[in-house]
C-alpha cells in the first residue's frame, strides 16, 4: 500500500455518539395505540418469543452457544436462535469485544432489524470496552454505536448470567409501552417508482472522505 | 458393505436411547444452578478489613477499582504520646463493566478484605449500575462461601496450633499448681 497516496486511506468511522441514535425506529399505529389489556396480550406474546440474532465477536460467544444447548437451554425462555439474519430477528446478542473497524457492521445489522428490537449486551467488552478499554482500535462499549437494553456483566458471564438478562429483558417487555418506546411517526412511505438497484442496496455506510485539505 | 436400513437403526437406537435417559437440562430461572466451586461471580468487600493501602487498585488490569480515603488523627493512648493517623475508606467501588474478572486484587489484598462470592445474577439496565459501590459490596460479602475445608493429614492452621499450645501450657500450669496445693495440704495435716 502507498502510505504517500491520501486515496489510500480512506477508513474513516462515524463519530460515536453515546446513547440512542436519533432516529429510534417506528412501529405500526395498531401496537403502537393498543390499549392496555391488548397491550399486555401483545406484550406476553412478543416476550416469548424473541428470535435471537448472535453478533458473536469473541470468546464470549462461546457462552452464548452454550447457552443455547441443551444444558442450559434458552429455547425453554422462548429465546429462539434460528433467525436466517438480522432482518428476521427481535433480539441482538452482542457477545465480545467490539472494534473500530466492527463498529460499522454492528451498527448496519442493528438498522436492518425489524422494530421493536432489543440489544443485549453481554460480558465486558461489550459493555465498556472491558480489558482493552486502553487499545486504541477498541470500542468502548457498544452503547456508543446502539442503543442497549440490558448489560450482562462477566468476562465471559455464566450462562446462567445471560438466562437471568434474557429474563431482565423479557420483564422490561412485559412492562413498556411501544408508543413510549417508538414516539416518532412512522415514515412517509414513498411509492415505489422503480427497482432499487443493486448499487443502492450494497453503497457503503460512509462515503469516501473528501481529500481536498490533504491534498 | 452394510445393508440397506443399517443406517436408519442406528439413528432410531440413538433416539431411543437418549429418549430413555433423563434430561440434562438444568432448569435455571426455576431451580437455583449447581455452580462449580470456587465460581467466580463477583466479588466482595469486607470493609472492615481493609486498610486503603491501595495495592488491589495498583494491581488491578483493567484499573477498575474506584478507591477514596482520608486520613484520621487518633488520639494517643498513653499520655504525652504524639498522636496516630489512620486512613478511613470513604469509597471502594469496582466497574463491574470493565472488571476482567481475574482475581488478582483478592490475590492482592493482605488483608482478606476482598474475596469471590459466586453469585451472578447482577445484569443491568443502565451501565451506570454495574459500578457497584462499598454498600453494594458489602451486601455480596453475606453470599460468600466458607472456606473449603483442609486436606486429611495436613498440618494444623497456625491459629488453632498457637491457641492449643497455650491451653496446653495453661493447663499443665494449672495442674501443677493443685499438685503443689494439695502436696502442701499433705504436708500441713
Amino acid at each position: 500500500m502507498d502510505v504517500n497516496n491520501p486515496r489510500a486511506a480512506t477508513v474513516d468511522l462515524p463519530t460515536p455518539s453515546v446513547g440512542p441514535p436519533a432516529d429510534t425506529g417506528h412501529v405500526g399505529a395498531l401496537s403502537k395505540l393498543a390499549p392496555e389489556p391488548a397491550r399486555y396480550v401483545l406484550n406476553w406474546g412478543r416476550r416469548y418469543s424473541l428470535w435471537v440474532f448472535n453478533f458473536g465477536l469473541a470468546c464470549c460467544a462461546i457462552e452464548f452457544i452454550a447457552t443455547s444447548m441443551a444444558r442450559h437451554d434458552f429455547i425453554r425462555l422462548g429465546v429462539i436462535p434460528f433467525a436466517p439474519g438480522p432482518r428476521q430477528a427481535d433480539l441482538m446478542v452482542v457477545s465480545g469485544t467490539v472494534t473500530d473497524k466492527m463498529a460499522p457492521a454492528v451498527r448496519r445489522l442493528y438498522e436492518q432489524m425489524p422494530d421493536p428490537k432489543y440489544v443485549i449486551s453481554f460480558g465486558s467488552c461489550s459493555n465498556s470496552g472491558g480489558p482493552y478499554w486502553d487499545s486504541y482500535c477498541v470500542t468502548k462499549g457498544v452503547d456508543q454505536i446502539i442503543p442497549v437494553d440490558v448489560y450482562v456483566p462477566g468476562c465471559p458471564p455464566r450462562p446462567e448470567a445471560l438466562l437471568q438478562g434474557i429474563l431482565k429483558v423479557q420483564d422490561k417487555i412485559a412492562a413498556e409501552s411501544l408508543g413510549d418506546r417508538y414516539p416518532g411517526s412512522p415514515p412517509e412511505r414513498e411509492p415505489l417508482r422503480k427497482r432499487l438497484s443493486a448499487k443502492a442496496l450494497l453503497r457503503p455506510l460512509i462515503g469516501p472522505k473528501d481529500h481536498d485539505d490533504v491534498a | 458393505m452394510s445393508s440397506w436400513g443399517s443406517g436408519l437403526i442406528r439413528g432410531l437406537r440413538v433416539t431411543w436411547q437418549n429418549l430413555a435417559r433423563r434430561s440434562v437440562t438444568a432448569q435455571y430461572p426455576d431451580a437455583p444452578p449447581e455452580l462449580p466451586p470456587r465460581s467466580r461471580g463477583v466479588i466482595a468487600l469486607f470493609e472492615e478489613n481493609c486498610t486503603v493501602c491501595m495495592l488491589c487498585a495498583r494491581e488491578c488490569p483493567c484499573w477498575c477499582i474506584y478507591i477514596d480515603s482520608h486520613k484520621e488523627a487518633v488520639p494517643p493512648v498513653e499520655e504525652g504520646a504524639r498522636e496516630r493517623s489512620t486512613n478511613v475508606l470513604d469509597r471502594f467501588a469496582i466497574d463491574y463493566s470493565l472488571c476482567m474478572y481475574c482475581g488478582i486484587c483478592i490475590e492482592a489484598c493482605p488483608f482478606d478484605a476482598l474475596e469471590w462470592s459466586p453469585e451472578f445474577e447482577y445484569a443491568e439496565l443502565d451501565i451506570r449500575d454495574l459500578t457497584h459501590e462499598k454498600d453494594r459490596l458489602r451486601e455480596w460479602m453475606w453470599t460468600v462461601p466458607a472456606p473449603p475445608g483442609l486436606d486429611p493429614a495436613a498440618a494444623e492452621p497456625k491459629e488453632i496450633a498457637t491457641a492449643q499450645k497455650a491451653a496446653e501450657k495453661a493447663a499443665a500450669a494449672s495442674q501443677g499448681q493443685a499438685a503443689e496445693e494439695t502436696r502442701d495440704d499433705g504436708g500441713g495435716s
